[in-house]
């Protein structure tokens, strides 16, 4: 993992926790617990929802604990509302610290993306425009989660469906400036970014490019829906319910050449499948990945 | 801009938010509808999980049409969306449109305390060692205080909740609800054993008894104070579902 | 009123409790709680997707144009005998929206 800011150390720092491994990681759900516990499968790593273990005891908590004292965690965030208007939620901040502090992740990330205003949560990671105001947010909270935390988060690039007539910057140019004044790193979501690049009519690969990508932390890949916006072009919706498409291990492909090997995640939350096709996934994103690595050995 | 926003998706019939554009020219409403379906759909999914019985009884249009009512008007304070939608059984006791069916309020509080009592927090149940123990005491016994599990639930109906929501754990459901009878009222215990949360049915007096217990009360004076039970039955039923997590002698007598 | 218990009957009851409590499980299951049920697993409620299809028309889950006060409970109520429904079973009337 790289800081894209060494002149920037993060506030509250504690020691920087060990980092996911370079391989292929999925999504925990609980209707795998069972299976994952009696089979040990060989995964690089579990990625878990912070939202969902934020309860008292009972069996969430029973299994996550099981599984992680096998296996690398990930615990990626959908509840902060960083892009948000309203100040962050500091209640929510504490019960974010109270599970870190339990499951000693390798990695913590969250959304750009707002999901709550005016003390109402909407459960859907909502876009913002790109300005000097929301700049000016976003980078605060960021830095008051990272001071709360005591450790660097990573930031996931949205899927978006409009965009805005206030915006005066590129989402490109908004992340990198985000990440050279927070020093936070980036989680890369390709299927995100094929969507919005789609949805928006733009190059994927150029958007990939203009991403600040030496602060690449960890990649997400997942299935997206297709339909049509109101004059017939298409619009792609991250449903997280299918295949991860041909079009994105494309672009996954391209964008392991831009940063090489990255722990990457199989996300999955709509239509599940067995454990097993999860696990071949990760298994086939493992493959690309040794194909970079040897690159990279060749370079 | 987030509060135009946020205020267009919770109204259907509200106008999509000003200041958004497509790079096609293509109307922006559409576009904003998926995140307008999404908000709903996705609390209303949260809803279905934790009441799936209430989903039953009224049939999967009835209940998301009804579960979106309730989350226009009432959509979650909190991102921990376990805690969601535990005002829905009051929801659903004054929804006129399921006015017909008395029962279905209780039965949602039913599954909402099967919710809570999922995600509780833990703890180890009193061992027998422990429970024999204090039988050498025989004395002390009306005064020893119980602490039940922190999941622990009571619900007290004037309808067969109980009986209408293990009929739609049977294999045959129909058959199970043509054995209800809508006179009975029922008590429900909820305990989380092991991993597994269970309902199960009480009897009045029970009801009443661990209630007490609930708030406090030493044994000997829960008993005395509850309507008629089968005391034997209903500590063997705490014990075995380890739902007692301390026993505590107390001095004062009852 | 439960009947005047003595210490000595808490005794008895408890031993008897402690019986049915360390009795095996086939025997518990013909015990006390006859009713007793577990529900389906509840799952994680936090997740970070868009529905498949809520987007445009022909999607089954368009919740948010349903009309719930036009609609009629039509589930396993509709096999219940309640005694308060005119049919004598749980299904409904369409119920009118009264607006003042």
């Amino acid at each position: 993992m790289t800081n894209a800011n060494p002149h920037r150390p993060i506030r509250g720092g504690a020691k920087a926790p060990a980092a996911l491994p370079k391989r292929g990681g999925v999504g925990l759900k609980p209707e795998h617990f069972r299976h994952i516990l009696d089979a040990q499968p060989d995964i690089g790593f579990f990625e878990v929802h912070a939202e969902n273990y934020m309860v008292a005891g009972g069996p969430f908590h029973h299994y996550l604990e099981r599984i992680r004292a096998d296996h690398a965690l990930s615990i990626h965030g959908v509840g902060l509302s960083i892009g948000g208007e309203d100040p962050l939620d500091e209640l929510h901040l504490d019960r974010l610290a109270a599970l870190l502090a339990r499951y000693q992740p390798e990695s913590f990330s969250e959304h750009l993306a707002w999901s709550s205003h005016g003390g109402a949560f909407f459960n859907d990671l909502l876009p913002a425009p790109y300005h000097a105001g929301t700049l000016a947010r976003v980078c605060a909270h960021i830095d008051r989660v990272q001071e709360r935390l005591g450790r660097r988060m990573l930031l996931e690039n949205p899927a978006t469906y409009v965009e805005f007539e206030a915006s005066t910057m590129t989402e490109t140019d908004f992340i990198a400036e985000v990440v050279r004044r927070t020093g936070c790193g980036l989680l890369l979501d390709v299927n995100n970014a094929y969507v919005s690049c789609t949805n928006h009519h733009r190059d994927a690969r150029a958007y990939l490019r203009a991403l600040p990508l030496a602060a690449v932390g960890e990649i997400h890949l997942a299935g997206h829906a297709r339909e049509v916006d109101a004059a017939g072009a298409p619009l792609l919706i991250d449903s997280h319910g299918a295949p991860v498409a041909e079009a994105v291990w494309a672009l996954y492909d391209f964008a392991l050449s831009l940063v090489g090997p990255q722990p990457t995640l199989i996300e999955r939350d709509n239509d599940l499948p067995a454990f097993a096709v999860l696990a071949a996934v990760a298994r086939q994103a493992e493959i690309v990945m040794a194909r970079h690595a040897k690159l990279e050995v060749a370079a | 801009m987030s509060a135009a926003f946020a205020d267009a998706l919770l109204r259907p019939d509200a106008p999509c938010p000003a200041g958004l554009k497509t790079w096609n020219g293509s109307d922006p409403a559409q576009r904003f509808a998926v995140y307008r379906n999404n908000v709903i759909v996705s609390l209303v999914d949260a809803l279905a999980d934790s009441y799936p019985v209430v989903q039953a009884l009224v049939g999967e249009d009835f209940f998301r049409a009804m579960a979106a009512e309730f989350a226009r008007g009432n959509p979650p304070r909190s991102p921990v969306l376990a805690w969601y939608g535990a005002g829905f059984a009051d929801f659903v006791a004054d929804f006129p449109p399921a006015a017909g069916l008395p029962y279905l309020a209780d039965v949602a509080r039913l599954e909402w305390l099967r919710v809570e009592a999922w995600h509780a927090a833990d703890a180890d149940p009193v061992p027998l060692a422990e429970v024999g123990a204090c039988l050498a005491d025989e004395a002390a016994l009306p005064a020893l205080r119980l602490t039940l599990h922190p999941a622990l639930r009571l619900l007290r109906s004037a309808h067969p909740v109980v009986s209408l929501w293990a009929a739609h754990q049977a294999e045959d459901v129909s058959a199970a609800l043509g054995a209800v009878d809508f006179a009975d009222a029922e008590a429900a215990l909820v305990v989380r054993e092991g991993l597994d949360v269970a309902i199960l049915h009480i009897e009045a007096g029970a009801a009443e008894f661990v209630d007490k217990l609930l708030r406090g009360a030493a044994l000997g004076e829960a008993a005395q104070a509850s309507g008629p039970f089968d005391l034997p039955a209903a500590l063997g039923l705490l014990l075995r579902s380890g739902a007692v997590v301390a026993m505590t002698p107390s001095r004062r007598a009852p | 009123m439960q009947k005047a218990l003595t210490a000595a009957s808490f005794a008895i009851a408890f031993g008897t409790a402690m019986t049915l409590a360390a009795a095996p499980v086939a025997a518990q299951d013909k015990m006390a709680d006859k009713e007793k049920c577990y529900g389906v697993a509840l799952k994680g409620k936090n997740d970070c997707k868009a529905g498949a299809g809520t987007s445009c028309a022909g999607s089954s889950k368009m919740d948010y144009q349903g009309n719930a006060w036009s609609m009629v409970p039509k589930g396993t109520c509709e096999k219940t005998a309640s005694p308060t429904s005119p049919t004598g079973f749980g299904q409904l009337k369409e119920f009118k929206e009264k607006k003042a």
